[in-house]
């Protein structure tokens, strides 16, 4: 139940200073504050932004070095994240479009399709991620300090990074289809910045979870397959029966998804499933940012 | 002179797991599970036993002192370090750390060895505290001191375990914080290396960092440290000078070697 806090002061660079001055070091060169302060009290605050900005070099070092390993010894390379969400569309466009025939809300599977799979396709990897991302890199964190919740949003970003590149291919196919770009395009990056917070959110619990019972990085999987069929990213989502309806859009990608692909083809928007998928995000981030800050006690100790 | 490093009835608690053995076999486990299949959830602080790695640790440390910190294996040193670095959290007490702290925990923290040696640079050094500007700066110094030059764009899993080292050490050796945390680092590298090593410590020490510096190498510790603390069982002694307390240590290991040494 500690809390460690870094009180702001202006902190005089006594390190810079030449060595010629030898040990004169004295008292009067120390801060009035200590500028690090070990304490044993818990903290109303679930995440220090202060923190986490104070340490944004480090956050922007995470990010790059993942992209920069994550295709090292591969041979298509960074090509992968475009080709995961196309042969992705490509299965389910043969089953699901062809073979199945499930309808599109009068747009073109392949089209109605790549613009579920591709926020899906970010949701996923960004939560499973950063689920394993503290067990990853439990070697820093039982060496150096830094806000620990910096590992799991690193994660996200990357993926979020793969997200704008493979928005490209999306651009193609509505060009390709001849889809017009509607106004109500603007609404598509809000949506995008809810999906991030809510994956970040659930990528910090998990990872929590999961650096204290690895049963999580067993379980995850299972639950983020039901999730994409709980969710509509290959099937519209009016084929849900109305008395089911209200149960189904308590899941927050319903609306994030459904409302992705409305404002960018043009479909009517769903105003209930988008108020509905706010607060639900809301609810789960606030948890989910609490439940890390309490496992993050014991982090050094258990990972 | 006022403390730089003040810490206060510190006190760390772990739970260590006792060994288990209700279930001998896989077919006793099987109906054990079946029995009371959440006996794994229930029981979670059943058949752990809490040890104190520290106890009421107190202590101040003045600007520029260097503190040696000896102690048989297990005995709460690297708690006491860790605790410092903010990596592991106190079960109880107060510190109060008047500048900026740099650890060096391990060496080769962070390291990928998929990048190369230029980048790990970069991030090794941003991992251990360092702005961009700063590792811009030593980078030619940083380079110089592994010796690590014409391998500098080679990925450093293709490094020699010394070039490895050189390098891991070079960058931390390069850190400017007030209070530097170091555990067991000079264990690294060939003789030369590791003389070279003992130079830079202690210059560093001679800049008026504040230093800790966790050994079982009694000669590194006599050469470097002003201040000795030894721990024991988690409580931390100190007597009125360092070669006294590194007596008392001595004193307090030899008789446990006499048995063992005397042991069939």
């Amino acid at each position: 139940m500690a809390k460690v806090d870094r009180v702001a002061t202006n902190l005089p660079d006594l390190a810079s200073r030449s060595s010629a001055q030898g040990n004169n070091l004295s008292a009067a060169i120390l801060p009035a504050q200590p500028l690090i302060k070990i304490r044993v009290r818990k903290s109303w605050s679930s995440i220090e932004l202060r923190e986490i900005w104070d340490h944004r070099e480090l956050l922007y070092y995470l990010v790059w070095r993942d992209i920069k390993v994550r295709y090292k010894q591969t041979i298509l390379g960074a090509s992968w994240i475009i080709l995961q969400p196309l042969l992705m569309t490509l299965v389910f466009a043969v089953f699901l479009g062809e073979i199945a025939q499930v309808p599109s809300q009068g747009v073109p599977y392949v089209l109605f399709l790549f613009s579920g799979l591709l926020p899906w396709t970010f949701f996923l990897n960004a939560v499973s991620g950063s689920s394993y991302s503290l067990v990853i890199n439990a070697p820093l964190i039982t060496r150096v300090y830094f806000p620990r919740s910096l590992v799991p949003l690193a994660a996200t970003l990357v993926r979020l990074s793969d997200f704008i590149v493979a928005s490209a291919v999306l651009v193609i196919l509505m060009v390709y289809y001849h889809q017009f770009f509607n106004w109500t395009i603007v609404i598509a990056p809000f949506l995008i910045v809810q999906l991030t917070l809510l994956a970040v959110g659930l990528g910090m619990w998990f990872s929590a979870l999961n650096a204290k019972y690895r049963d999580i990085s067993t379980a995850l999987p299972v639950l983020l397959q039901l999730w994409m069929f709980t969710s509509p990213v290959v099937y519209p989502a009016s084929l849900v029966p109305e008395r089911w309806k209200l149960v189904y859009e308590l899941n927050p990608l319903v609306g994030i998804i459904d409302g992705f692909r409305s404002s960018l083809l043009g479909l009517e928007f769903n105003w209930r499933s988008l108020f509905i998928s706010v607060v639900v995000s809301l609810v789960l981030i606030v948890h989910s940012t609490y439940a890390f800050k309490r496992l993050d006690e014991e982090f050094a100790d258990v990972v | 002179m006022r403390p730089i490093v003040s810490v206060r009835s510190l006190s760390k608690r772990y739970y260590v797991g006792r060994p288990r053995n209700n279930s001998p076999t896989l077919r006793d486990a099987v109906i054990e599970a079946i029995n009371s299949p959440f006996a794994n959830l229930r029981n979670h602080r059943n058949g752990v036993v809490p040890l104190w790695a520290l106890k009421d640790v107190s202590f101040d440390v003045a600007p520029g002192e260097v503190v040696g910190i000896i102690g048989r294996n297990g005995a709460g040193k690297s708690t006491l370090l860790k605790i410092l670095a903010r990596i592991v959290k106190p079960t109880a007490g107060e510190v109060d750390i008047y500048g900026r702290v740099g650890s060096l925990l391990g060496v080769g923290t962070g390291f990928h060895p998929d990048l190369t040696g230029r980048e790990n640079i970069f991030l090794n050094g941003t991992i251990l505290g360092m702005k961009a500007p700063e590792i811009k700066r030593k980078f030619d110094e940083i380079v110089a001191f592994a010796e690590v030059g014409q391998f500098l764009d080679t990925a450093v899993k293709h490094y020699s375990s010394g070039m490895y080292l050189r390098l891991a050490f070079a960058i931390a050796a390069h850190l400017e914080p007030e209070v530097l945390l170091l555990d067991e680092v000079l264990a690294v590298g060939d003789k030369p290396f590791q003389e070279k090593c003992l130079e830079k410590m202690k210059s560093v020490s001679r800049d008026g960092r504040t230093v800790f510096f966790v050994s079982h190498n009694l000669k590194h510790i006599e050469e470097l440290c002003r201040r000795v603390f030894f721990i024991n069982g988690g409580v931390l002694y100190e007597e009125c000078d360092a070669n006294a307390t590194i007596t008392k240590y001595l004193k307090d290991i030899s008789p446990q070697e006499e048995r063992v040494a005397s042991a069939p």
